[in-house]
């Protein structure tokens, strides 16, 4: 090879490197920044670090997939509406593309919706809607559906038995929505399948003290009880201790088994549910709530009008038979 | 000159004191023929269990109050005081003869920090407390990583451990009372206690230690609130992150159902406290036993602590300021 050969070898390798170089360089030009603003109300609970563990994580992989990179702006308003408020007003004043909020107060949250509507940003409700002014999109799970879903299984479960249901409900917090739809939802399945008669409903204010005390005052007025319905199993412990004193702990197969439905599969229903004790739940699927989340964000950042759409994920229903293998679990993820 | 007292006006004194015993026999009574389980054994047994954590928890809250200060943190010391205690068994493994001390240890120190916030730098009580619960919280909530820990099996099984049909912690709960009890009604602490009430001025001029006895009371709702946190982590078998949210309100509600007055100088753990922590336990379990809507239990609650705050007003207004003698 002569030296002309050899020149014109070397040109050419410089020349290809050089624009490769560049287009990946214009493509990187190109690959547009989305700046979410996420403003949680509170951080009192496990659910809404993962919740926040899994948007990023999704968020890196939706921006590989779709060259755009998602940048993150979080703050939390220690259960106070008016400082998350305030920590919106940064976000909006720091010109974020979407605002994500979990709103603490469902009224008070329509100031702030406006507000980042006249600044020109788009605004997500996650997990509790505003009951006065609408954001540009509501993303959440479907709570009704959940129970809908968990008390079908159950009836199914009862039916297969040959069992009439007697039922204790433990009802959640009546100030949360979530909470007052899982009530409905058990109601309605109960009146259109009638596999079971709810016998005592408990208000537990989502305080652990008062499902044990809840159960145990069930049990004493309604011994007759052989199943029940739990608005949420993240204090299932309590119930337990409550059941164990009462002589009712027993796993599924025990003639002593008392038959339970609960929702959300948090680390303590979990365990629960692995080791036979609850019978059906449906999970409360923070994974795919961050999926939904982060591709609602995206299309608004796109300039996509949604007109207040509401983007409502359904849980998986688990037992015992398929907890263990369902994936995206964050009760196994983020469990003690 | 000492006036007589006519029948009437006896009787209006009498019901001014007694009058809530009578409202919560009729309860009781009530309770017990509308249903068939409210009176039974295991009931009063399970109710006495179930209210043991508040009447500890609590305790110490009743003498601040007695002194004509507040605290309102006692929740949140209770839920850092036990998810530190917990994380120590639960994470380090460290025995719970070290572990449990300790949780009571921290509850104390929350209590001494915020006494010497309050009364030696002279920061209103409301507020000190009223900060105090964020930061403990916050930092509870840092610790445990904003996560449900559960306890061993086997402290959950310590913490419903029976003795024939009793809970070895009604006992253990009766005890401390008592304590308590006797210190604030035969010790000069306790009197001292009640002099800080009436009237700060009067009792530091008789040479009350005026700075030291709030303090002490500080330190001692914090080590109450420790230990009944962990009577309440053994029953449910975990620390939860709602652990004593609102607790303080629910806390000051049965100090004043029993009587205790918020203005201080008035009250007593036994029968005052007691009943009032009764009160509140009574209420719930019946309203469960009797089956009641969902959404009557904050009516009816708050109905309930309206009637106390109007009977001590009563029995403030219609009090005689100066005994008239002859």
């Amino acid at each position: 090879m002569n030296l002309k050969a050899i020149f014109c070898l070397a040109v050419s390798l410089l020349f290809v490197g050089a624009s490769s170089t560049l287009s990946l360089s214009a493509e990187k030009a190109k690959a547009k920044t989305i700046t979410i603003g996420l403003s949680w109300n509170e951080k009192m609970h496990a659910m809404i670090q993962a919740w926040e563990d899994y948007m990023k994580k999704y968020g890196e992989q939706y921006g590989k997939e779709n060259n755009v990179t998602i940048k993150w702006i979080v703050n939390v308003a220690d259960s106070d509406p008016s400082q998350q408020a305030s920590n919106i007003e940064d976000l909006i004043n720091q010109k974020v593309d979407v605002i994500i909020a979990r709103p603490h107060d469902a009224a008070a949250i329509g100031a702030s919706i406006a507000a980042a509507r006249k600044a020109g940003v788009k605004f997500i409700t996650f997990d509790r809607k505003s009951s006065g002014v609408q954001p540009d999109a509501h993303v959440g799970a479907d709570s009704f559906n959940q129970a809908i879903s968990t008390s079908e299984a159950f009836a199914k479960i009862l039916k297969d038995k040959g069992i009439k249901g007697k039922a204790i409900e433990l009802m959640g917090d009546l100030r949360d929505m979530n909470a007052v739809q899982r009530s409905k939802g058990w109601h309605d399945v109960e009146k259109s399948k009638k596999q079971w008669t709810t016998v005592i409903q408990v208000p537990t204010e989502w305080d652990a003290q008062k499902f044990m005390t809840g159960t145990a005052n069930a049990l004493q007025a309604h011994p007759e009880a052989n199943c029940m319905f739990i608005a949420s199993d993240f204090a299932f412990s309590a119930v337990q201790t409550a059941l164990e004193n009462a002589g009712r702990w027993a796993p599924i197969g025990d003639p002593k088994h008392m038959y339970i439905a609960s929702q959300d599969v948090n680390p303590q229903g979990y365990e629960a549910m692995k080791a036979g004790y609850i019978d059906v739940a449906t999970t409360y699927d923070c994974y795919f709530h961050a999926v939904e989340l982060v591709k609602v964000a995206a299309k608004l950042a796109n300039g996509e009008n949604l007109k207040g759409k509401d983007f409502l994920v359904a849980g998986r229903v688990a037992t015992p038979a398929n907890v263990e293998t369902l994936d995206n679990m964050w009760a196994r993820d983020y469990k003690d | 000159m000492k006036h007589a007292e006519s029948p009437a006006a006896k009787a209006a004194a009498f019901l001014r004191e007694y009058g809530f015993i009578a409202i919560l026999l009729a309860v009781i009574v009530g309770f017990s023929v509308s249903t068939n389980s409210f009176m039974s054994m295991a009931n009063i047994t399970g109710l006495l269990h179930s209210s043991v954590p508040l009447a500890i928890w609590a305790a110490g809250l009743a003498l601040v109050v007695m002194t004509g200060s507040l605290d309102i943190s006692i929740g949140s010391v209770a839920f850092f005081a036990n998810a530190v205690g917990v994380i120590l068994m639960v994470r380090q493994g460290v025995s719970p003869a070290i572990a449990v001390p300790a949780t009571i240890a921290i509850g104390a120190l929350c209590g001494l920090i915020n006494g010497i916030v309050t009364v030696y730098l002279k920061v209103n009580p409301l507020i000190t407390t009223m900060g105090a619960m964020f930061i403990y919280r916050g930092l509870a909530l840092q610790l445990t990583g904003s996560r449900v820990i559960s306890v061993p099996q086997g402290l959950r099984a310590f913490g419903n451990f029976r003795l024939g049909p009793v809970y070895t912690d009604i006992l253990i709960g009766l005890a401390f009372l008592v304590v308590m009890h006797v210190v604030h009604k035969k010790t000069p602490f306790g009197r001292h206690v009640m002099a800080l009430g009436n009237n700060k001025e009067t009792a530091d001029r008789v040479g009350v230690r005026v700075k030291a006895v709030g303090l002490s009371c500080f330190v001692l709702s914090g080590l109450c609130a420790g230990i009944g946190g962990l009577f309440s982590v053994f029953q449910i078998g975990a620390v939860t992150l709602q652990m004593g949210t609102g607790l303080e309100f629910t806390a000051i509600a049965a100090i004043v159902i029993g009587g205790i007055s918020l203005m201080g100088g008035e009250g007593s753990i036994f029968p005052n406290y007691v009943l009032g922590i009764l009160t509140l336990g009574i209420i719930e379990n019946g309203l469960n036993h009797l089956g009641a809507s969902p959404y009557v239990y904050p009516f009816v609650r708050g109905g309930i602590i309206l009637v106390a705050m109007y009977a001590d007003s009563l029995k403030r207004n219609g009090k005689p300021r100066v005994l008239l003698t002859e």
